[in-house]
């Protein structure tokens, strides 16, 4: 689908794509002036700021009633067993409905994805009290616990992911696993070995979008966690622009940048894993 | 190397050997191992709220000043007191699920208007304290939080908003509303963003002294002084010669749509604001940016004393606490000082409602500014019923504001609206 | 091998035997609790567990176990739960549980004019963790030890006075406390109700106990209460003891109410007001969403594809940026970027206006002001105030926050499509749109099509954007009810279960989720037999 470039081709795509990097970044900028900014007054901020400085984010690591920096910790700690979690339910699940038959299937399919439509916002009282009733019997995963919160994102884990990695894993030819099971492997020894790496790239973006979608998940973290050392980014972020926040607008915008980082750390690892992996594998047999 | 060694893992199908791919099954079963050692130890800090062991929910004004109180109740007898920073307006949902669930503060710090749900709802306790003691308390602040015969929490503070002038900009407070007006005016100019007066939008709290001036009101009273729901004022003429005094600055290019909380406290903070209604929350960003400052009574419209909401902060304690003698305790015998009251009012410039601490800022002038507006304040209601009025109402000064309705009619339909939620028709 | 084959089934009923043993345990202390219905669902879940992995016949479903076990207990069951509890009247006055409520009611007392107050004195030992009290009223003195109440004599031998005060300083060899002492202890003194000749005492303060009274009394098999002071019966009526002449005491319980928060939400006239425009606009702007989103994803997926493509990497990442920062904090930061007068957009018009303009008279024209003649009055672009702006708005925040996203599927999805396809098409001489219309953008849509149809139910329930953004407004002229030009149904309905006359009405906020819910199901089953999402996805298998 792709040819190299001629002059005009090369110069018309640049300029498209920096004009939607101009988009996506300008809010970007904004916070970031902020955060550089003396003064915490949205009403005096400029883009370039004309008294920069470091002390937003010097008090985002010193104070002692924004535990910013446990907040990051355990933003990572939730969403990275969250997302590998996620991952390995998911393609379990996905690689059931992608290779076998059974009753049920299609139902099941499909349920998958209406039950996610349920309005978030109506059952957030019902996820409060299970969790609740949970930490009476196993206090580790009662609330104020971050046990608690990974297990309410992994029952999101199946829904759309399934489908996304079902559909990646019907492109992967049967005649691999066959063969692989003509020499003595089990269904799930062709699976970990054959189908998972070919299926990389999906693997990555799964781990991709459900990092994020945990990473920044706001409504349930802040219900069921209490504490401010329990506090997950979103959490405390929103502790930080609550009620007189323009005060603390600074110290936001930092944070807010800060959060930023983790993120794009993980995509950019995951970036070899997108483009490369299937074109070599399967396609050679 | 290593290349290779995938190489043969994932394209090797047709000779399948564990040995191969031995280095990759290794770095997952590592992988897999880490994940579950983290499961565990997040399973193991465990905290849970317990009895002996006081909890405290406190927004960001409130928090700083009563992790030191906090701090010396400790040190006193040794009991753990422990300050849960909450944001205020989500406070009294976060009650209502995690009270009865065990899981909710021994003491809650808010504001006198959330009396009417919690107590519908059985979330909070009645406090008892001696006459002498209520004789210490503001009488308005008592009345505020009190419910029947009964009083539903200790208050700290009285507020209401008053104008608030930029000295620098506006030396002498305005004697008339109209005067108030021609200064803005002169001050105003949009294009340079420089601002004359505003109040910010849509927001009745804040626009209820222009309705009150021509004797507006929200509920009136039935013959035995308790608020009726369904005698609604705010389509009275009163309310409505308020509507167009708004429509008017609108149009006079003074007030302008957008202008919420944050754009004007950063418009006043930057020196770029003459006038404002703000209440005493306002003042310690403007303290900050360093704005000279004056607070006064907002000036009579046509002749009128406009009147402000009053509201009442004060402690709670949680009908779900297990250490109801110990919340007591703690609010009547450290809360209940000037030194307390005192270091309250610094950290949010809200008027004591203790008259002792009153008493000792006699001579500030930020707290008789807002006692001169309060001189014609009225307690906000704090029945159940307000919860129907503030959508309606505020849409009707949107719509004022934004130039889509004409004012009679948007006060109408706002009345109308909240007529219907209340079954009043 | 035959060892492999004992030690892997010695595994699996090993594990299969610690979940049922855990399972029966966690069903065990439900029942403890009187939790009788959800006490069957751990066994019931662990016993077809175990019969899916013993049996070959349900082969497929043990690779689902995992996932479905989290799907079922932290969806399904909320979601049940949702459904049910919108059969009753949760909300405000209607918060607690019947117990609870009964509890709370029961604990309130009031002092009889023969009530008595005693001073006390705590005695302990072990660490505080026995205690002996002395209360003493008048003549009258108590001890209270081990939960025995007993009368004592002032020279009873076993308070001892050390110092000669005439106050004791030891209960055997219990030792006296102190008032700081004390503090720490007046939780657990908190719980003690003191039996004593007909009385009950409890602790009132740091220094008293005092004899306390029931204000009501339950009679169980009635539902009455009857108030000890006044002789008034109030009767459970719909959730909330009441008496004949309609005075209620608060707070209420929650009770089953049957469909009538449902016949409420259908019937309501208020849902007929502003409704058809409500719904109308959460349909337009869930479509046209998931429209914008996935076509300008789509196009930065191909474009940003390109192997040809310098610094494409570099460019992937400043478009994700988006995406990774909470949408909470960006729609924060662009409500106050499209604020009309304060925003940083309108004064970059104006500025940028103002270049013109001088521009313009510069060269040719003076005092002629081009751009108010083009555009009108540009300073005033009301953003978030004008009711068609405002959802322009909404749905450019929405496409900056939701482009990433669906760049990233986009991506991910290109990559399953085999190069040779294109090589083949090439041969055949196709253009760059053929291929694309042909071969690209069919493969892609086969895997993408349900998350398309999942992204428009997600926005069409996309209250945090709304919210935040807009908060519904600006406000609808002349509505019947409270709503917006924005409002969505979810955003609008929630308002009618929040603001109605007597605060929250939960079970009403409920019955709308569901109401919801089946409306936007129903939708998306169209959708699917439509584009066929559902069918097979590749003749591969």
């Amino acid at each position: 689908m792709y040819d190299r470039h001629t002059l005009g081709g090369s110069i018309w795509r640049h300029a498209l794509i920096l004009l939607l990097c101009a988009f996506s970044i300008f809010p970007v900028l904004w916070i970031a002036s902020a955060s550089f900014n003396a003064t915490n007054n949205m009403g005096l901020q400029t883009l370039i700021p004309r008294h920069p400085t470091f002390a937003h984010y010097k008090e985002l690591f010193t104070s002692d009633r924004y535990q910013f920096s446990m907040w990051l910790l355990n933003s990572l700690k939730i969403t990275i067993i969250a997302a590998t979690l996620t991952v390995m339910l998911a393609a379990l699940g996905a690689y059931a409905f992608s290779r076998f038959r059974f009753k049920g299937r299609r139902a099941g399919l499909l349920g998958l994805l209406l039950i996610q439509m349920f309005p978030q916002v109506g059952a957030i009282v019902a996820i409060f009290l299970l969790v609740l009733s949970l930490g009476n019997i196993f206090p580790w995963a009662g609330l104020n616990t971050h046990t608690a919160l990974i297990f309410v994102y992994l029952g999101g884990a199946m829904g759309f992911n399934t489908w996304l990695m079902k559909g990646y894993f019907d492109t992967i030819p049967r005649s691999l696993e066959e063969s692989a099971k003509v020499d003595g492997a089990t269904p799930f020894q062709a699976f970990f070995w054959i189908i998972l790496p070919l299926a990389r790239p999906i693997l990555a973006t799964i781990f991709v979008l459900s990092f994020i979608s945990a990473y920044s998940e706001l409504i349930i973290a802040q219900i069921l966690l209490r504490s401010g050392t329990k506090f997950t980014l979103p959490v405390g972020m929103a502790l930080l622009v609550s009620d007189q926040w323009s005060q603390r607008w600074g110290m936001f915008a930092a944070g807010a940048l800060i959060a930023m980082i983790p993120f794009l750390i993980v995509f950019i690892l995951a970036q070899r894993s997108l483009v490369s992996g299937l074109t070599r594998g399967s396609v050679k047999e | 190397m290593k290349e290779r060694i995938k190489e043969v893992c994932i394209g090797g199908s047709k000779r399948f050997t564990q040995g191969s791919c031995f280095k990759e099954a290794l770095t997952m079963k590592r992988v897999s191992l880490v994940l579950l050692g983290l499961l565990l130890i997040t399973g193991l800090v465990v905290t849970a709220s317990e009895a002996g062991k006081l909890l405290i929910w406190a927004d960001d004004t409130r928090t700083p000043i009563m992790l030191k109180v906090a701090k010396d109740f400790t040190a006193a007898y040794g009991v753990e007191v422990v300050v849960q920073e909450l944001d205020f307006g989500g406070m009294r949902g976060q009650l209502a699920t995690a009270g009865p669930a065990g899981e909710g503060p021994d003491i809650l710090i808010g504001a006198h208007d959330w009396l009417g749900e919690l107590i519908l709802n059985g979330l909070i306790e009645p406090v008892i304290l001696t006459p002498a003691i209520i004789a210490d308390f503001n009488p308005v602040a008592i009345d505020a939080f009190s419910w029947g015969n009964l009083l539903y929490g200790v208050p700290y503070a009285t507020e209401n908003v008053a104008l608030v002038r930029n000295t620098d900009l506006v030396p002498e407070a305005p004697t008339t509303f109209e005067e108030l007006l021609t200064v803005a005016a002169a001050l105003t100019d949009l294009d340079a963003g420089e601002y004359g007066f505003l109040i910010q939008e849509p927001d009745p709290f804040h626009t209820f002294a222009l309705h009150t001036a021509g004797g507006g009101y929200i509920f009136g009273k039935d013959a035995d002084g308790v608020l009726d729901p369904c005698d609604l004022g705010l389509d009275n003429a009163g309310s409505i010669a308020g509507a167009i005094l708004l429509d008017q600055m609108v149009k006079d290019g003074i007030e302008i749509a957008g202008a919420g909380y944050n754009e004007v406290t950063g418009a006043f903070n930057s020196g770029k604001l003459g006038m404002m209604i703000g209440g005493p929350w306002t003042l310690p960003g403007a303290k900050a940016e360093g704005i000279n400052y004056a607070i006064s009574a907002i000036p009579p419209i046509n002749g009128n004393a406009p009147g402000v909401f009053v509201g009442v902060q004060g402690f709670m304690i949680s009908a779900f606490s297990d250490n109801k003698v110990l919340a007591n305790l703690f609010i009547k015998d450290f809360l209940i000082s000037t030194d307390v009251m005192l270091g309250l009012y610094i950290e949010g410039d809200r008027p004591p409602a203790y008259l002792p601490a009153l008493a000792f800022l006699a001579g500030n002038e930020d707290i008789q500014g807002f006692a001169a507006a309060a001189a014609t304040a009225v307690p906000m209601p704090k029945i159940a019923e307000m919860n129907s009025v503030w959508s309606s109402w505020s849409n009707a000064l949107e719509l004022i504001v934004n130039q889509t309705q004409d004012p009679t009619t948007a006060m109408q339909d706002a009345a109308a609206e909240i007529r219907a939620l209340l079954g009043c028709d | 091998m035959i060892w492999r084959y004992i030690a892997k089934h010695v595994a699996k009923v090993v594990l299969l035997g610690t979940l049922i043993g855990v399972s029966i345990y966690v069903t065990f202390v439900l029942l403890t609790k009187g939790m009788y219905v959800p006490a069957a669902m751990p066994l019931i879940g662990s016993v077809s567990i175990a019969y899916i992995f013993l049996t070959e016949k349900r082969y497929p479903l043990r690779w689902l176990v995992p996932g479905l076990i989290f799907l079922i207990v932290m969806v399904v069951y909320p979601i049940g739960y949702t459904v049910v509890s919108s059969f009753t009247n949760v909300g405000t006055g209607h918060m607690l549980a019947k117990d609870q409520a009964i509890d709370q009611l029961l604990d309130r007392s009031f002092a009889p004019a023969d009530a008595l107050s005693y001073t006390f004195t705590v005695f302990a030992k072990n660490a505080n963790n026995d205690l002996a009290l002395l209360l003493e009223s008048g003549e009258e003195r108590i001890l209270y030890l081990h939960g025995e109440a007993t009368a004592v004599a002032v020279d009873d031998p076993r308070l001892i006075d050390d110092d000669g005060d005439g106050e004791p300083d030891r209960f055997t060899d219990f030792a006296r406390l102190s008032i700081p002492q004390i503090v720490p202890m007046l939780s657990t003194l908190e719980t003690y109700r003191i039996e004593f000749e007909s009385k009950t005492i409890g602790l009132e303060s740091l220094t008293e106990f005092r004899t306390r009274t029931p204000t009501y009394v339950y009679d169980a098999d009635a539902e009455t209460m009857i108030d000890q002071q006044t002789g008034i019966v109030y009767t459970a009526l719909e959730g909330i003891f009441t008496d004949q002449n309609g005075e209620e005491i608060y707070p209420g319980y929650k009770v089953k109410v049957g469909i009538r928060n449902y016949i409420n939400l259908l019937t309501n006239p208020r849902i007929a007001g502003p409704f058809a425009m409500v719904f109308l606009w959460t349909f337009a702007f869930a479509f046209l969403t998931v429209l914008l989103n996935f076509g300008l994803g789509l196009s930065t997926a191909i474009l940003l594809n390109d192997p040809y493509l310098r610094f494409r990497t570099l460019y992937r990442v400043v478009m994700i940026i988006p995406y990774a920062i909470p949408a909470f904090v960006t729609i924060l930061v662009w409500r106050g970027m499209l604020n009309q007068h304060f925003g940083i957009i309108n004064k970059m018009i104006v500025s940028s206006a103002r270049m013109i303009d001088s521009a313009v008279n510069y060269i040719a024209v003076h005092g002629f002001n081009t751009t108010a003649v083009l555009f009108g009055d540009v300073s005033k672009i009301g953003w978030l105030a004008d009711g068609t702006l405002a959802k322009i708005s909404v749905l450019l925040v929405n496409l900056w926050l939701g482009y990433p996203y669906m760049m990233l599927i986009c991506l991910g999805a290109l990559q399953s499509i085999p190069k040779s396809l294109y090589e083949a098409a090439r041969v055949d001489g196709a253009s760059w749109w053929q291929q694309f219309r042909n071969i690209t953008l069919p493969l892609l849509l086969m895997p993408l099509a349900p998350l398309l149809v999942g992204a428009f139910a997600f926005n069409f329930n996309n209250f945090t954007l709304i919210w935040l953004l807009t908060e519904g407004r600006p406000a609808i002229a002349g509505a019947t009810t409270p709503a917006g030009q924005t409002d969505i149904l979810l955003s609008y309905t929630y308002r009618l279960a929040f603001e109605g006359a007597r605060g929250n009405q939960l079970g009403l906020a409920a019955a709308v989720a569901t109401v919801i819910f089946v409306i936007i199901a129903t939708i998306s089953a169209i959708n699917f037999r439509m584009t066929g999402a559902l069918e097979e996805l590749s003749k591969n298998v």
